[in-house]
């Protein structure tokens, strides 16, 4: 309760000089570590209990030894997508206000970005589980929601990093706007691979018929010409050259 | 803005024109037509089929319409070239450039009796290893389509059952009745061709509506135009390929047009006779016909074939019934297209006066239909290369559960993706290659603006 009669530009002091305790620190890695556990344990548990029974029994020929139900995968990825719409909602708010409550959703960003990234992952494990990797990289949309599944995972994990590492920084000067830039392109992956799991299930959404409408018709397997792959590649080097050279030229 | 701000904003920059140029260029690359590999693509990969459908009791009439650009009125022709007659068109990948293969609509018929038919439609009959498909070695005869039952491995070709086995399945009504309608080699007399598919995929008993005009000891035509009726012995090449030649010309080989090769006229270079002579049918696979030979007007066929509801051949047949309801799938062979460039359909329902995708309406008996119903739209679609083989293998097909457990088809695709799936399992293994590449890079491309913003990023603190 303390907490919130302490003025919010004074609050995080600790935090803003990287002096928080180790101790603290550690408390808040086991409490967040032990919610993730439990959270993984029980969806697992669930998924288990439920792997077996119901309905008939078909045989399918060359169906895996092992496999989970699409159920526990979608019920697990709204987790993520609420995580990660959440912390770009409060990007959103705190690069256009410096207001107090903008300043105190700005702290939750990074915890927020990293739960879903989290749970990203058990939801890409779990959707691994339900067709045998052969299977679903014949079918164009599985493969386009794996693509998209891999960008939105890796592209928050990065967003996780730099919102910990940065924090408030991330909204100083400039860096705000490139910070709304890189989260913006993080929802539109998000939103894009949620509407190809929908599509996967049989319910297409607007989101799919849009994206026809601006060029990709999402029953086409999304990949690139090989000299576009070169560009890509060549593209990651220089990103990183850049950054190396930025580093350098401290200004 | 600071040196390092500007660093990231270009990076950021980069990062998304690549996002934005990848987005521009993906998809290209791969797909294109390989004849090498029996790979045509056509341009359209879906088009629209209109059916209507009328019965008086003791025949029963489907009415068939169609978009085409251009009509293909010929099939295989003889071409008279340096002392030899050649044969040319027919068979083709694709469409025929020259317009010498000609346009049909097929029409599979069951009646409740072929397991899957109802849900699946055609993709029940290809198996692995059908002519034509890519990396299927050509054979002497055509490996056709196939019923999975009158296999003992489903999937393999040359595990036909004994003929015993087979006769049982046929009498239990394991056979889909095709009916079919050739713009060259039936039309032009009013005929249709009445076949089945089961262990292949061939004619019913009797004989067909064409033979060949050929003789191969002398190498030469049986017969020729008749000079009397069609004004010339043979048509001109050109014309026959730039369409000069239509329905008011005499253009087809029959008892009525033609009369017996004459090797000692002056045959010149690109004189040409249909490779078909055309004559009645006779027997079972005569009991498909029309009111009277189709025409293709403003851009469409319009074909009507008719058929007695019980013709007395139930194991080559399906006998239609007042008050049935029946399972179709159609195929166009549209713009001059043959073997598995055509269009199909998915299942369509049939009901004689019953709820159903296509209602027949019951006329009068003795009359023929008025056709005021309304058209009932169906979209055909380019199906590409798929077999049953793989649709029910869970190591290929995600769905392979749901079609164990009879999920019809149309619940999870609609014709669009199943023309795109169609085609691009054409070029599954470089598809998923690509697909593959672009996964790793695009994940570099990500690791590499991760690396760069979190470089270039700065505190406040850091500026002093």
């Amino acid at each position: 309760m303390t907490r919130h009669l302490i003025h919010p530009r004074t609050a995080p002091n600790a935090e803003r000089k990287g002096t928080m305790k180790r101790p603290e620190w550690r408390a808040r890695a086991r409490r967040i570590g032990m919610v993730a556990t439990a959270a993984t344990l029980a969806a697992t548990g669930a998924a288990l209990a439920h792997s077996e029974g119901g309905g008939v029994a078909v045989a399918v020929e060359g169906e895996a030894a092992w496999s989970l139900s699409p159920v526990y995968h979608i019920l697990v990825a709204h987790f993520p997508v609420g995580l990660w719409v959440t912390a770009y909602l409060f990007i959103l708010i705190r690069c256009f206000s410096d207001s107090e409550f903008a300043v105190r959703v700005q702290r939750a960003i990074w915890p927020v970005a990293a739960l879903g990234t989290l749970a990203g992952f058990v939801t890409y494990g779990l959707g691994l589980t339900i067709y045998p990797w052969s299977a679903i990289t014949e079918s164009p949309l599985g493969r386009n929601h794996i693509l998209l599944a891999t960008w939105t995972l890796s592209y928050w994990t990065v967003m996780s990093v730099l919102g910990y590492r940065f924090r408030r920084h991330l909204f100083e000067g400039a860096q705000r706007w490139i910070t709304l830039a890189l989260a913006t392109i993080g929802v539109l992956v998000i939103t894009i691979t949620g509407t190809l799991g929908g599509s996967l299930t049989g319910t297409p959404s607007l989101v799919t018929k849009s994206l026809g409408w601006i060029g990709w018709n999402v029953y086409m397997t999304f990949y690139l010409p090989t000299w576009m792959l070169w560009a890509f590649g060549l593209g990651a080097v220089a990103i990183v050259a850049l950054g190396v050279m930025g580093r350098r030229s401290r200004a | 803005m600071n040196k390092r701000t500007k660093y990231l904003a270009v990076s950021t920059a980069l990062f998304s024109g690549l996002l934005v140029l990848g987005w521009a260029t993906h998809g290209t690359g791969i797909v294109r037509d390989d004849p090498e590999r029996n790979i045509v693509i056509p341009d359209e990969l879906t088009s629209t089929l209109q059916v209507r459908a009328a019965y008086d009791g003791e025949r029963i009439w489907f009415r068939y319409r169609w978009p085409t650009e251009r009509p293909a009125i010929f099939n295989d022709v003889l071409v008279y070239q340096d002392g030899e007659w050649v044969a040319r068109g027919g068979e083709a990948l694709g469409p025929n450039p020259e317009y010498l293969t000609e346009d049909r609509v097929a029409m599979m018929i069951d009646d409740g009796s072929v397991p899957l038919f109802s849900r699946y439609g055609g993709y029940i009959t290809i198996g692995d290893g059908l002519t034509t498909f890519t990396g299927v070695p050509e054979t002497d005869e055509e490996r056709t389509k196939y019923l999975p039952s009158t296999r003992t491995d489903p999937n393999d070709f040359d595990t036909m059952r004994p003929e015993s086995e087979l006769e049982a399945l046929r009498a239990a009504g394991q056979f889909i009745d095709l009916w079919q309608w050739r713009s060259s080699r039936s039309n032009p007399i009013g005929l249709g061709d009445d076949g089945f598919v089961a262990e292949e995929r061939s004619g019913d008993a009797g004989t067909g509506p064409y033979t060949t005009n050929f003789d191969r000891d002398t190498g030469q035509p049986l017969y020729m135009f008749n000079p009397e009726v069609a004004g010339s012995t043979a048509l001109s090449l050109d014309a026959v390929i730039a369409g000069d030649v239509g329905f008011n010309d005499t253009y087809y080989l029959s008892a009525e047009t033609a009369v017996p090769f004459d090797p000692n006229l002056d045959w010149q270079n690109g004189d040409t006779i249909p490779r078909r002579f055309l004559r009645p049918t006779d027997g079972s696979r005569g009991d498909v016909t029309q009111p009277s030979a189709a025409r293709w007007r403003n851009g469409f066929w319009d074909v009507t074939l008719v058929r007695d509801m019980d013709t007395g051949n139930p194991e080559d047949d399906k006998i239609f019934r007042d008050g049935g309801n029946y399972d179709l799938a159609f195929a166009v062979f549209r713009n001059s297209s043959t073997m598995r460039w055509h269009y199909v359909t998915l299942p369509v329902s049939l009901g004689l006066e019953q709820p159903a995708q296509l209602v027949a309406e019951r006329v009068e008996p003795g009359t023929e239909p008025d056709w005021t119903q309304p058209w009932t739209e169906i979209t055909t679609f380019y199906p590409g290369q798929v077999t049953w083989g793989r649709l029910t293998d869970a190591q290929q097909h995600p769905g392979a559960d749901r079609i164990a457990a009879r999920v019809p088809v149309s619940v999870r695709h609609s014709e669009e993706q199943l023309a795109l799936y169609g085609v691009q399992m054409e070029f599954a293994e470089e598809i998923r290659a690509q697909w593959i590449w672009t996964l790793i890079v695009s994940l570099g491309l990500i690791v590499g603006l991760g690396i760069n913003v979190n470089l270039l990023m700065r505190r406040r603190e850091e500026q002093k």
